[in-house]
């Protein structure tokens, strides 16, 4: 079986790898044990399915071939009835295969069950909003939005609850999805073999803005997790100019109606938590690269970078330089 | 009646001259035509929903349309090839086919009948009108609960759906119900059961899976219908509801109709390819089987649409065991095809390319729908562009490759002349290639990671190339349908021939003038095998004296 797959991923790869580009999230470039155990399955049923593929189209085209009209006289063909019993050859053959599936698919389900739980593993709630993730770590004390750190080799426990509507969680290098479901708390299990970053998406329609709630994985060495740890532990940066002083009341007064300043605030707001917001890449449900001129344009008008989202503010220039100033020390 | 204009009605029963008659007809062969162009009209709706997704798509970024419209654009687009196109266009040749293919005058029932399809064009134009009357609904086809609540979805666009699904459920199930009775009741004298043409089966099984499975839509529907207009929380999980509960009501329905939608596909399929083999129906027991069992097995697999929503193991092993069994009948349907053609005399007509077609185009979407079986690739695979991919193999390939198949079989039988076999080809092999532009590379889309349902897509991972080639598919099908109109008009504009039996057909629809009196026999045909006209022409070949 071993061989099989082996020589299964060689050839699936020979043939589609042309097709997905190496900087794609697929899960047949896989970074964790789930995931490759997903792929090798992949591979196995495709070939499988390729080979019945050629075999049926090949039957179909060769009798197209020897017994198509040729424009000669019209014959009566052999009118061939065919009984009941025939139905066998199909039904043992697709049988069998059917069987073989079977095997193989709850073979990688045993595989890719949830280890036991262990006093190691991290606890990562996974929270959808319309149109952001959060991510609340436990233990830690830390709320995040839209990029998760990991440690690699690390078992990450994740609970999955919604505040609004249905999501789907979706790392695909990193494992399959699963729903993000209100009024029922879900569970998965992550793990990665593999320092990088790693893209995701929520793939259950959830409105409007479907489309820009992405997710990054950070996947890091053990360091550089405590150090990422530690920092989001830290409270909010204190202002030290005037500029930054102002920007600090608006968030603490405007702002605050929807955002939180507290390191360790569970998410009852309705945005994401702002305390290290600088430390992460990316904003706007993820899609969009988080730096000086975004950010600016994001608070001049939200509205036109994400129609639809929930952020409905008016800033004067001077409260966006003073906002800017701010917000750009939260790392 | 003058004996001029008897002769008129008798050549020309469908003239266009007495509108009033269009709007008062009960015929069952009206009703057909009027069906077909009806649902051809929101097949062309339907498909320049499709044709605008495909522009937004082109390139990462574009702003053709806005994110809230492009929501109500597949929706509808969803919406509309399901309920008001392909069912509608499958319930417009079993009005026209199937009393004449058993022998009968007409419908059990051709008032109810005329309801029927009276009902659904109110409920087609009811939901259409949602676009001028504050947006369309734009929660899918699917409408997944609690985002359908008034909380998500503020707009009446929702409410335009409810309502246009349960009128839609009403004529469908009026009309299942008058298939069924017309099948049991009104076959002609020695058209058993066993009999009967494939198609003629296709349209019975279909007709028991909607009055089976639309009740659950009804269901819901209603329940949703409660929670947003008077207060009720069936879906209100901060009032206690449960957002799976839809799904499951949902699916429930849902699965069966896939069938719905792809048994008549089948079925003319199986009429389609013997004719153009000139040889029987391979295995006719168990090709009826295989589609009786497709609709039993139909009703036991609905939670495959739901692998990721966190069920139990066993659950899990049991649903995707349930839905490999489905692909052992549907094994059975390609063996069956597959021997009719063997040692035929093979007439690649259109209808006859269609018919191949859907072959080989519907065994794709069979295969990667075994890809979505199997549990741990669906964690991977669901929701993304493999799935868009699969269904569109399934029912573009599938059932849409069956319909015009069945047009361009059936149209000297309906119009009295044929449809342009030179444009029909073309047609064909526009749809063929377009198709699979459109539609293969999705597989890869889906593999690389991008869910469906989304207005735009990042730039950088490997998207933008596939998404650029199925646009320009898009516009390749788009071709193919301008062609079939073109072809249809240039083929009524000509005089008509009115030859009975355009194809060397096999079954009664073939032994009456073309197009039929409305009373379709002049003496109903007594039946002595599935063929009868076969029977006919080659007396010393009859089925009757072959057949077991």
């Amino acid at each position: 079986m071993k061989i099989f797959s082996r020589f299964a991923i060689f050839v699936g790869l020979g043939v589609l790898l042309s097709g997905c580009a190496a900087s794609s999230p697929t899960f047949l470039n896989s970074a964790s044990l789930i995931a490759g155990h997903e792929a090798s399955l992949y591979w196995e049923i495709f070939i499988e399915t390729l080979i019945i593929f050629i075999l049926i189209i090949g039957a179909f085209i060769w009798i197209f071939i020897r017994d198509r009209d040729r424009g000669g006289k019209k014959i009566v063909p052999p009118q061939i009835y065919g009984k009941l019993a025939w139905a066998a050859v199909p039904l043992l053959a697709i049988v069998l295969l059917d069987g073989a599936d079977f095997v193989a698919m709850a073979r990688t389900m045993f595989a890719v069950a949830p280890p036991a739980a262990s006093s190691q593993d991290i606890q990562l709630h996974v929270i959808g909003h319309r149109w952001w993730w959060e991510f609340d770590y436990k233990d830690q004390n830390i709320v995040t939005a839209n990029e998760l750190h990991i440690p690699v080799g690390a078992t990450v426990q994740i609970t999955l609850d919604s505040v609004d509507v249905i999501h789907s969680f979706w790392v695909p290098q990193l494992t399959g999805k699963t729903d993000v479901i209100p009024g029922q708390t879900n569970h998965m299990w992550i793990t990665s073999d593999q320092i990088g970053e790693f893209l995701g998406q929520c793939t259950e329609f959830c409105g409007t803005e479907h489309a820009m709630m992405r997710i990054k994985a950070v996947v890091q060495s053990q360091a550089d997790f405590d150090a990422w740890v530690a920092n989001q532990q830290k409270p909010a940066a204190q202002p030290k100019t005037d500029l930054e002083q102002a920007g600090h009341t608006t968030v603490t007064t405007l702002c605050a109606s929807c955002h939180s300043l507290n390191p360790a605030e569970p998410e009852e707001k309705t945005g994401p938590n702002l305390t290290h917001l600088f430390s992460r890449s990316i904003f706007a449900g993820g899609t969009y690269d988080l730096n000086d001129a975004n950010l600016r344009s994001w608070l001049k008008d939200p509205q036109a970078m994400k129609p639809g989202n929930d952020m409905g503010v008016t800033l004067s220039p001077a409260q966006i330089d003073q906002l800017a100033a701010y917000l750009e020390l939260l790392k | 009646m003058t004996t001029q204009a008897q002769a008129k009605l008798k050549t020309e029963p469908y003239a266009l001259g007495d509108f009033l008659s269009w709007i008062m007809t009960v015929d069952h062969k009206r009703i057909g035509i009027l069906y077909l162009i009806t649902a051809f009209f929101f097949f062309l709706f339907g498909g320049i929903e499709a044709f605008l997704m495909r522009l937004q798509l082109a390139q990462p970024g574009n702003k053709v349309l806005s994110p809230d419209l492009y929501n109500q654009v597949f929706t509808m687009h969803g919406t509309t090839m399901i309920f008001l196109a392909v069912m509608p266009l499958a319930a417009g040749f079993g009005n026209y086919l199937v009393p004449l293919m058993i022998g009968a005058r007409d419908m059990a029932f051709p008032k109810l009948n005329a309801l029927s399809y009276w009902t659904y064009l109110f409920a087609g134009c009811f939901m259409y009108s949602s676009f001028f009357l504050g947006g369309a609904p734009n929660d899918g086809w699917f409408s997944y609960a609690p985002l359908t609540e008034n909380l998500y979805s503020p707009t009446h666009g929702m409410d335009f759906w409810i309502m246009g699904i349960l009128l839609l459920g009403f004529a469908t199930t009026i009309g299942s119900i008058n298939f069924i009775v017309t099948i049991i009741q009104l076959r002609a004298p020695g058209m058993t059961l066993t009999r009967m043409p494939a198609f003629v089966w296709a349209q019975f099984v279909t007709a028991f899976l909607a009055v089976f499975s639309i009740p659950s839509l009804t269901t819901a529907v209603l329940l949703l219908l409660l929670d947003r207009q008077m207060g009720a929380h069936f879906f209100n999980v901060a009032q206690g509801g449960s957002a799976l509960l839809w799904q499951h009501l949902f699916w429930f329905f849902g699965h069966p109709e896939v069938y719905i939608l792809i048994l008549p596909a089948m079925g003319i399929v199986s009429e389609v390819i013997p004719v153009f083999s000139g040889k029987p129906l391979f295995a006719y027991a168990a090709v009826v089987y295989a589609m009786i069992a497709i609709g039993f097995l139909g009703f036991t697999v609905w939670a495959h649409h739901m692998f990721a929503t966190g069920m139990p193991t066993t659950t899990l092993l049991f649903f995707a065991g349930d839905t490999f069994l489905i692909s052992a009948p549907t094994g059975v349907l390609f063996f069956s095809w597959l021997a009719t053609i063997w040692k035929g005399q093979l007439r690649f007509t259109t209808p006859m390319l269609f018919s191949l077609g859907f072959a080989t185009m519907f065994l794709i979407g069979g295969l990667d729908g075994v890809h979505l079986a199997v549990v741990p690739m669906d964690w991977q695979l669901t929701d993304t562009y493999y799935v868009v991919s699969h269904i569109h193999y399934v029912l573009f390939g599938g059932a849409i490759f069956g319909i015009f198949s069945g047009i361009y079989y059936w149209f000297p039988k309906m119009a009295g002349r044929r449809l342009g076999e030179t444009l029909g080809k073309w047609h064909f092999w526009f749809f063929f290639i377009g198709m699979n532009l459109v539609f293969m590379p999705m597989h890869i889309l889906g593999l690389e990671g991008m869910p469906r349902r989304i207005y735009t897509y990042a730039s950088g991972r490997g998207w933008e190339i596939w998404n650029l080639v199925e646009t320009i598919g898009a516009g390749v099908i788009a071709i193919g349908v301008l062609i079939f109109i073109v072809n249809f008009f240039i083929s009524i504009s000509k005089k008509a021939t009115n030859e009975e039996d355009a194809w060397d057909g096999f079954t009664l629809e073939w032994k009456t003038s073309s197009p039929p009196p409305a009373y379709n026999f002049a003496e109903i045909p007594s039946v002595r095998s599935r063929r009868p006209l076969w029977d006919e022409k080659h007396p010393d070949l009859a089925d009757w004296k072959m057949e077991k």
